[in-house]
């Protein structure tokens, strides 16, 4: 009874520390999920790994995105540290044991110290393990894929190159002292199965304990300032942070436009509507109809994809895809020196794999941009995609190495469209020095916003999800 | 109720639903955690199909609530009849003639109809909708809300709370609470991320494509009299289309349809001639259509393509 208390404290303990290293790979978990995880162990316990395995995912995790970090993380703290060494010795008469022994002690040192653990069954302790583990740099490892390249590395002090080698040595030694051929292969057998074990046990623990020290370092992307660095100048590291937070910024601007709408979601009175509802209550006007507003905005974005530009427009995609919900229809371009539509990648695919796969698509192109040009294919191919209901936006540095920007192209632009809005990461000051045209182009602009960084970036959206 | 998780297995293939042991874990689970299963996947995978196959299992009844966009708490909780009140209004005239004929002023005359205010607001003028059936219902019933991400954020909040507490509270009448707990299944086609507080809530059950041997059990068990060779060529031919780039790429339910349109062409193999006739059955998109034809008939013709599926 007791022993079975202890077992369960013990189970829920690695349950909890399971629950951090998935937080600090970047799951959310939140209490009551981690409550349901025990509560589900209770129910369904452990003997049935499969089930324990389906119970916990369906508590704690609730995106498929999460899927391969718990499978990878279940394997380290749940998989139960590789299969147990096997002792050679068993199989061999007192004669041949002896013979091994010696054969042994004939090796040098450290190796010698890997083929007694790989012919006793007698494997190193969890502490040497660990101990091992932190000299190969365990604890400076963040990723998985660190921690794999940890677990080579201590495969390599421990000597495991050299091991056909030590192995042929010590076969040589044995037949030199008259082993027979068939325990010799029997031998062999059990070494190649310990073999096996041990680099499991080795992975495993050392994913573990990177996993470990993962969760013990803080990682919170509201304490920095990384909302706040202009985009152009993210390391691909902090990029990637930033795209994980592109999601819950989403969250936040649609649950806005979500009760703006909600709340300016009455029209003007509808009489017409009213009379007619109203006719089973003998004309006694219970229900009043209100005409519906059309208040989701149709979109055109217009998107500068060269070099300089790319990390703006691939967060700005991300945003914009996202929140393809709250827009009546979206349609968008993208022009380097020359103007593609890429709506239809966009529809249909996860935004982000989408974005991804455009910008991979598109050549990158260096001092080759030229809006206006772009823009006269636009008028050629898609004017029609612009009427009195869609918003315009441009997003671009509005240099055009020295092409013609075509200032009336922008301003039948404007004039089509409801309202054009451009999106600009340069700041205020940089506009019109050099190459840029963009003092040009403000006038025929009915908002101009500096998009430098996601917070500007993500505030802009939301402006353009109010007044659409 | 299920007692175990072969249990569930079992009673659920009674009812033509093939589950696999995930399913059926977190099923039972969620039966004894009281807790609403949210079950994402593409379309046609059996989301749905799976709150129908776990009411017949029971036996209780499925109450179905189909979201949309504009969904709200009139549609979804519980409406007033105003024409039923107005009714009894016009049929009560006289009744209400001798209550009010007494009074000797306005101020009176007002305070007795306030008296009998709650005749005209009771259960019997309220109309329940799918939430608040369930919640009123006498035996346990599954709940299935379908296509949650199709509903507005608002309407998802809303349902936080009937989903944490079972109860909901009418502002005439008072608060009303489950007198059994539904059993819940949510599906969502991921067109949108749903809110963290809602799928806190939840059970999370992601069903995808089934592999090869599972879908074929699956044809076989819904359309058995399919020959068991073009079944098993039919299968791969659908689990080779998901490995192709399309737009829409089928699923169970158009692999059923195929399955079926097979059996009434009374088709003996699987040869270009049908393949063309029949492809508009699993895929919807003209461009998928095309595309497929190029990749399927890229190997010269029916016969070469059979010996290079029945790998």
């Amino acid at each position: 009874m007791g022993e079975g208390k202890a077992g369960e404290v013990v189970l829920d303990d690695r349950i909890v520390e399971f629950i951090r290293g998935l937080r600090a790979a970047g799951v959310r978990v939140s209490l009551a999920e981690s409550m349901d995880a025990m509560r589900a162990t209770g129910i369904m316990g452990i003997g049935d790994k499969t089930r324990f395995r389906h119970s916990m995912r369906s508590t704690l995790i609730k995106e498929k995105e999460d899927f391969p970090v718990f499978d990878e993380l279940f394997s380290l703290y749940f998989g139960g540290g590789g299969q147990p060494l096997q002792n050679a010795m068993e199989d061999l008469s007192p004669d041949e044991q002896e013979m091994l022994k010696a054969a042994l002690s004939a090796m040098s040192g450290r190796l010698q110290q890997l083929l007694d653990w790989l012919t006793s069954g007698q494997g190193p302790t969890k502490e040497e393990l660990e101990e091992m583990a932190r000299r190969s740099g365990a604890q400076w490892a963040n990723s998985p894929r660190e921690a794999r390249w940890v677990s080579r590395r201590m495969l390599r002090q421990l000597g495991f190159q050299h091991l056909e080698q030590q192995i042929g040595e010590l076969v040589a030694h044995l037949q030199k002292m008259g082993m027979s051929q068939k325990s010799i292969e029997k031998l062999l057998g059990v070494v190649d199965a310990n073999r096996e074990s041990l680099a499991d046990q080795i992975a495993q623990q050392v994913g573990l304990q990177v996993a470990r020290e993962r969760s013990e370092r803080a990682r919170d992307l509201h304490g920095t300032d990384l909302m706040h660095k202009p985009l152009q100048s993210l390391t691909e590291q902090e990029a990637e942070l930033l795209r994980q937070e592109v999601r819950r910024l989403v969250a936040q601007v649609r649950s806005r436009a979500a009760l703006r709408r909600k709340r300016g979601n009455i029209g003007k009175f509808d009489p017409k509507s009213t009379i007619r509802a109203n006719q089973r209550y003998g004309g006694v006007p219970f229900e009043v109809k209100f005409k519906k507003q059309k208040l989701k905005p149709s979109l055109v974005l217009i998107s500068d994809v060269s070099t300089s530009m790319r990390p703006v427009a691939e967060f700005m995609l991300r945003l914009i895809y996202e929140l393809q919900d709250q827009v009546a229809k979206a349609r968008s371009f993208a022009f380097n020196a020359d103007m593609e539509e890429i709506s239809v990648t966009l529809s249909g695919n996860r935004a982000a794999d989408a974005v991804a796969d455009i910008l991979y698509n598109i050549p990158p192109g260096y001092y080759a941009t030229d809006l206006g040009n772009s823009l006269a294919t636009f008028f050629k191919e898609w004017s029609d995609t612009i009427n009195g209901r869609t918003t315009v936006i441009i997003l671009g540095d509005g240099r055009n190495n020295y092409n013609s920007p075509r200032i009336d192209l922008v301003k039948r632009l404007q004039q089509r469209a409801k309202r054009l809005i451009w999106f600009n990461p340069e700041h205020r000051q940089q506009w019109g020095t050099g190459d840029s045209d963009m003092l040009d182009y403000v006038p025929y602009c009915d908002e101009v916003y500096q998009v430098r960084n996601l917070a500007q970036l993500s505030t802009a959206v939301d402006q353009l999800l109010v007044m659409s | 109720m299920f007692r175990t998780i072969s249990d569930v297995q079992e009673k659920l293939s009674s009812q033509q639903y093939i589950a696999s042991e995930e399913i059926s874990t977190v099923v039972y689970l969620a039966q004894d955690l009281c807790k609403p299963i949210l079950t994402e996947g593409p379309a046609g995978v059996g989301k749905t199909e799976l709150a129908k196959a776990w009411s017949g299992a029971l036996g209780f009844p499925l109450i179905r609530l189909q979201c949309y966009e504009g969904l709200d708490e009139s549609k979804a909780l519980y409406e007033w009849e105003y024409a039923k009140q107005m009714l009894y209004t016009q049929l009560l005239r006289d009744t209400l003639r001798d209550v009010l004929s007494e009074a000797k002023s306005l101020t009176e005359a007002t305070a007795r109809l306030a008296q009998e205010e709650d005749v005209f607001f009771s259960d019997k003028f309220l109309l329940p909708r799918p939430l608040l059936q369930a919640l009123l219902s006498e035996e346990p019933v599954v709940l299935l809300i379908d296509e949650i991400d199709r509903a507005d954020v608002e309407f998802e909040a809303f349902l936080l709370e009937v989903l944490s507490d079972f109860q909901v509270s009418i502002p005439e009448i008072g608060t009303i609470t489950a007198i059994h707990q539904p059993m819940v299944v949510l599906t969502s086609n991921n067109t949108r991320d749903l809110s963290e507080a809602l799928k806190r809530r939840c059970l999370y059950l992601f069903v995808d494509y089934p592999s090869l041997d599972a879908e074929l059990d699956i044809v076989r068990l819904k359309v058995p009299n399919l020959k068991p060779e073009l079944a098993k060529q039919a299968v791969e031919v659908v689990q080779q289309l998901r490995h192709m780039d399309l737009r829409k790429v089928p699923s169970i339910s158009e692999t059923l349809d195929w399955a079926r349109a097979l059996v009434s062409l009374n088709a003996d193999s699987i040869d270009e001639e049908t393949m063309r006739n029949t492809l508009t059955v699993l895929l919807k998109y003209e461009a998928d259509v095309q595309r497929a034809r190029r990749l399927l008939g890229g190997n010269g013709g029916g016969q070469s393509r059979g010996g290079r599926l029945g790998r």
